[in-house]
């Protein structure tokens, strides 16, 4: 006989469909924007892009082996690293472009707007299993080394390296929540992010 | 030894010749008496070496010079004149040579040595630039200079068709002097030790596209390279989405040459160059230099801010922090003030504030992106330049069968000019009227008008605008409407 859901396997089960459905969105969107950046930037879509300094890659050996907390330890890291980054091609779009392109602006904008809440979605479920928060104080005080000062070509590619990674994390995400949401035989005794089977 | 042959004289400055002669048999070195003399009025100069050369005084016309080597029982005798003595200018050294790599040129600096010559000449330089490991000349330029008895730095540019980056440049250069009163014959003296320099290609590490980022103006021919490792094979270069040929210019240096370049979208035009494992590039920003700003006009509308306004002209396709920027600099009072302009619309503005007690005002509008620049200019008497804002708050304030009173509102200050308003009166069975009325200005003040000769029980429509009345420039847009009946005819 299936336990009755407790209160807070409830509220884990949707925040983690919700947030499986803003990973989801948030992954069409990166695919638009994708495409419009290739071609803004007059970039060679199959372009082999090396794997850009700063960038968390979404591909994790024994993905399977993972617990819960290290999956959401993990999503969290990279979409902060996602928001800076992200925040810093705002900001380089703007010196570079000015007005111009105002579409790619704002549809960076709305990106970073959904990669901050999907974080801010993940801290919430860190929260729900009473796992402390990685502190972004620490981050913000010290805040990452200034990144080196790039040639417009190397801007270029690592944004072209940026959004195709993050379009990896957001079906990373989406596995790892379906992950989450599935309940472990764990669960049913004691609520809470116990060892993945 | 043998006798004494070949004596030749040659001469560097002018004053002084340096002759050597050659001994017909091997032998040592052994003691020359070496004697000269011009003519036959002045004694005979005398001196031993060891040397097969000797520095003398380059004599009016001839001069009798005798060599008796030892072990020789006569003297050989030479007559040389001054048309057997050669003049061949010392060699020139580089002082310094100085790239700049934006914009690729090189700065050369030399000495024209013009201290050694008696008295001035013109003077013939020649420069080469050389190119490549194979030190390919790909430049010859002839200079001119005077000299004047006194030693000058010459200096000298050369802009290459090439990013300086690309390979290493090489100059070096020698000297003819056109010294007409000298009879002798004349040569090019020998060329100065080489100067280089290196390309990013003799550099560890030095790899990448250059120029990198730059901004060029539509039409322009380009030379873009990629420098990369030895061992690193060049796959193709490409300048957006064309491959051009590309020419080895080193090991480790290719270029390719892009000619009438188009203008860029605003991200730029992508130089790639892809090698085997590695992607290199850069991104350059075709566009124009700013036009002359038209029709440059500036008024106010209320004393406190001057509005210049422009048509730009052609776009200049650069965008971002490459955009066309404007400042308006005001020349009596020195003041300048920069202008936020937005790139992608048509229509540019600038505020300039309306400075205490001065009237005219004398603009000039500088614009500059990195292509260019260009400047409009205009002299204004800003009290004949006024369009009020549009009138607010028109009401009616009071009203008979046969008129109505209006009042009304202007923000800003015109106490210097004097007001011209004129009010339209519409209404159903009867023509659109203008009604002028002229005040002295106030400052953020309400102004009123009494509309006589009006017809009873009518219902009016009535709105106003303003301008200068004594110099009329432009009228304010027109306020909203009010819409009032007059009363019955008693």
């Amino acid at each position: 006989m299936a336990a009755a859901d407790s209160p807070s396997a409830a509220l884990r089960r949707d925040l983690c469909s919700r947030g499986i459905r803003l990973a989801g969105k948030m992954r069409a969107d990166v695919v638009d924007l994708l495409d419009a950046y290739v071609e803004q930037q007059g970039l060679d879509a199959s372009a082999s892009v090396a794997a850009v300094e700063g960038v968390p890659l979404a591909a994790v050996e024994r993905w399977d082996e993972q617990t819960g907390t290290q999956r959401l330890l993990e999503n969290l890291a990279a979409y902060r690293a996602f928001r800076a980054l992200l925040a810093q091609m705002l900001e380089e779009q703007r010196e570079q472009l000015g007005e111009a392109e105002a579409g790619l602006g704002r549809a960076l904008a709305a990106l970073l707007l959904q990669v901050s809440a999907f974080a801010y979605h993940l801290e919430e479920l860190l929260r729900l299993e009473n796992r402390g928060i990685p502190g972004e104080e620490e981050e913000e005080e010290d805040g990452p080394p200034p990144p080196p000062r790039l040639s417009l070509f190397e801007q270029k590619l690592r944004g072209l390296g940026v959004l195709r990674e993050l379009a990896q994390w957001a079906v990373r995400s989406v596995r790892d929540l379906r992950q989450l949401a599935k309940p472990s035989p764990a669960t049913a005794a004691a609520p809470g992010l116990a060892e993945s089977p | 030894l043998g006798d004494p042959q070949n004596l030749k004289c040659v001469t560097h400055n002018l004053h002084k010749m340096l002759c050597t002669w050659d001994i017909s048999s091997r032998g040592g070195r052994g003691q020359t008496d070496f004697c000269y003399t011009t003519n036959d009025l002045t004694p005979q100069v005398c001196f031993k070496t060891k040397e097969r050369r000797v520095e003398i005084p380059i004599p009016e016309s001839s001069i009798t010079v005798t060599i008796k080597s030892s072990g020789t029982a006569f003297a050989t005798k030479f007559v040389i004149r001054q048309k057997d003595i050669s003049f061949v200018p010392v060699t020139p050294h580089i002082l310094s040579l100085t790239p700049d790599f934006p914009t690729s040129t090189l700065n050369l600096k030399w000495s024209d040595n013009g201290s050694v010559f008696p008295y001035g000449l013109d003077a013939l330089w020649q420069i080469q630039i050389l190119r490549k490991e194979a030190m390919e000349v790909v430049a010859q330029v002839t200079y001119n200079s005077k000299l004047t008895q006194e030693d000058v730095i010459l200096s000298w540019n050369w802009t290459s068709d090439m990013p300086l980056e690309c390979t290493s440049h090489y100059v070096k250069i020698r000297c003819y002097i056109n010294a007409t009163q000298f009879v002798g014959p004349k040569d090019w003296s020998d060329w100065s030790p080489v100067e280089v320099i290196p390309g990013k290609d003799t550099e560890p590490g030095g790899s990448g596209v250059f120029p990198l980022d730059p901004v060029v103006a539509v039409g322009s021919d380009l030379t873009f390279c990629c420098v990369h490792e030895e061992d690193q094979r060049i796959m193709n270069m490409t300048y957006g989405s064309k491959s051009y040929t590309m020419m080895q210019l080193s090991s480790r240096s290719h270029a390719i040459r892009v000619l009438n370049a188009s203008v860029s979208n605003s991200s730029g035009t992508n130089v790639v160059c892809r090698l085997e494992n590695e992607l290199e590039g850069s991104v350059v920003f075709v566009g124009y230099a700013p036009d002359i700003p038209q029709n440059l006009s500036c008024e106010t509308s209320n004393f406190l801010m001057i509005k210049c306004t422009w048509k730009p002209g052609r776009p200049s396709g650069l965008y971002g922090e490459r955009r066309t920027k404007y400042r308006l600099f005001e020349r009596t009072s020195g003041k300048n003030v920069s202008c936020e302009v937005n790139e992608v619309n048509k229509d540019h503005a600038c505020g300039f504030p309306v400075l205490p007690d001065q009237k005219t005002y004398d603009f000039i509008l500088g614009v500059s992106n990195p292509i260019g620049q260009a400047q409009s200019s205009l002299l204004v008497d800003i009290t004949q330049r006024v369009r009020p804002k549009t009138p607010e708050k028109l009401t009616v304030t009071g009203n008979n069968s046969t008129s109505i009173q209006l009042r009304w509102f202007i923000n800003g200050s015109f106490v210097e000019i004097r007001l011209l308003c004129q009010i339209e009166i519409s209404s159903s069975h009867s023509e659109r009227k203008l009604h002028n009325v002229s005040m002295p200005g106030r400052k953020s003040s309400t102004y009123t008008a009494q509309l006589n000769a009006l017809h009873p029980d009518t219902k009016y429509q009535l709105r106003v605008r303003c301008s200068a009345a004594d110099h009329f420039w432009r009228w304010s847009d027109w306020s909203r409407g009010v819409e009032q009946t007059t009363s019955e005819a008693p």
